[in-house]
């Protein structure tokens, strides 16, 4: 123990994106980096309680451990739901694509 | 005679060690070349060269597999600086690679990303934050622009927008200077 690990906190918001680099000691948790970046006094619609956090894009719970060199992101709802815009680019006549490849004629 | 030879072999001894000293202390950590070469590159990580990065293109121009006029995002502006490192001609941007573009960021249409996690798969740099069913957000600050999240976005929410140029990401221009013919120049 005594050795620090180094992470970086990051909120996007779309005109606006927070990243915070930490250096904290190791066996810290999500919470406590989210806690130290000071991310919940800059951004005080972030509510830690509810919001859903991750590292590297994989939903993570709060008390999940950190390794050294991770991203803790903080995520934000989606506005559209998914199944909407689906019908609604049906609708439309759009081809939705499957599995990220090229749209099918 | 005795003292001759001392006196050579101790000349030999000494300077083994000043060069074995020299190779270790000024040991160069790989192909310098390559470096310089990849500093060149814009680092977008777009692979329009067909190499999977700048490093790997970087690698294969200095084993002169690959011409310097491949990468659009470095523009004729990168090939001049390529040819001025590798003492070659320059030549304009190869068409098959591409056309240079203005300097982009990529922009996720919020009202229409269902978090689908693609783009966050497809891009080289990890520019962007989200994770299943969350929204998905581009960190502009690290996005290089190379446009390899556009495509994989089922619902088509990614677009480009060029970044205005401001004092912070203004650069120096490769300086041209047009040569006259000395019959038209009065």
């Amino acid at each position: 123990m005594g050795e620090s690990i180094q992470v970086e906190v990051v909120y996007a918001k779309a005109e606006r994106q927070e990243l915070v680099r930490l250096k904290l000691p190791q066996g810290s948790t999500i919470q406590q980096a989210v806690e130290a970046s000071g991310l919940l006094a800059r951004c005080p619609e972030i509510e830690l309680a509810k919001a859903k956090v991750g590292i590297f894009g994989k939903l993570a719970r709060l008390d999940t451990a950190l390794r050294d060199k991770d991203r803790v992101e903080i995520y934000r709802p989606l506005i559209a739901d998914p199944k909407e815009v689906r019908k609604q680019r049906a609708a439309e006549g759009k081809v939705m694509k499957k599995g990220g490849g090229p749209a099918e004629e | 005679m005795i003292s001759a030879i001392l006196v050579m072999a101790l000349g030999a001894v000494v300077l083994g060690a000043a060069l074995g000293y020299a190779s270790i202390k000024f040991k160069v950590e790989g192909d310098p070349l390559v470096e310089k070469i990849d500093a060149i590159l814009p680092q977008t990580q777009c692979g329009q060269c067909g190499y999977p990065g700048c490093k790997p293109y970087a690698e294969a121009i200095a084993k002169g597999e690959a011409d310097i006029n491949c990468c659009p995002p470095g523009g004729d502006e990168g090939i001049r600086k390529l040819a001025d490192l590798l003492g070659r001609e320059f030549k304009p941007l190869s068409g098959e690679h591409g056309v240079e573009k203005p300097k982009s960021v990529a922009f996720v249409d919020e009202q229409f990303c269902i978090g689908c996690t693609l783009c966050i798969q497809a891009c080289p740099v990890d520019a962007i934050v989200g994770a299943a069913k969350q929204m998905h957000t581009i960190v502009a600050a690290q996005c290089t622009g190379c446009e390899l999240c556009v495509e994989p976005c089922p619902v088509d929410c990614i677009a480009m927008v060029p970044i205005a140029e401001s004092v912070e990401t203004w650069k120096w221009r490769y300086p041209v200077f047009e040569i006259k013919p000395a019959g038209t120049a009065r």
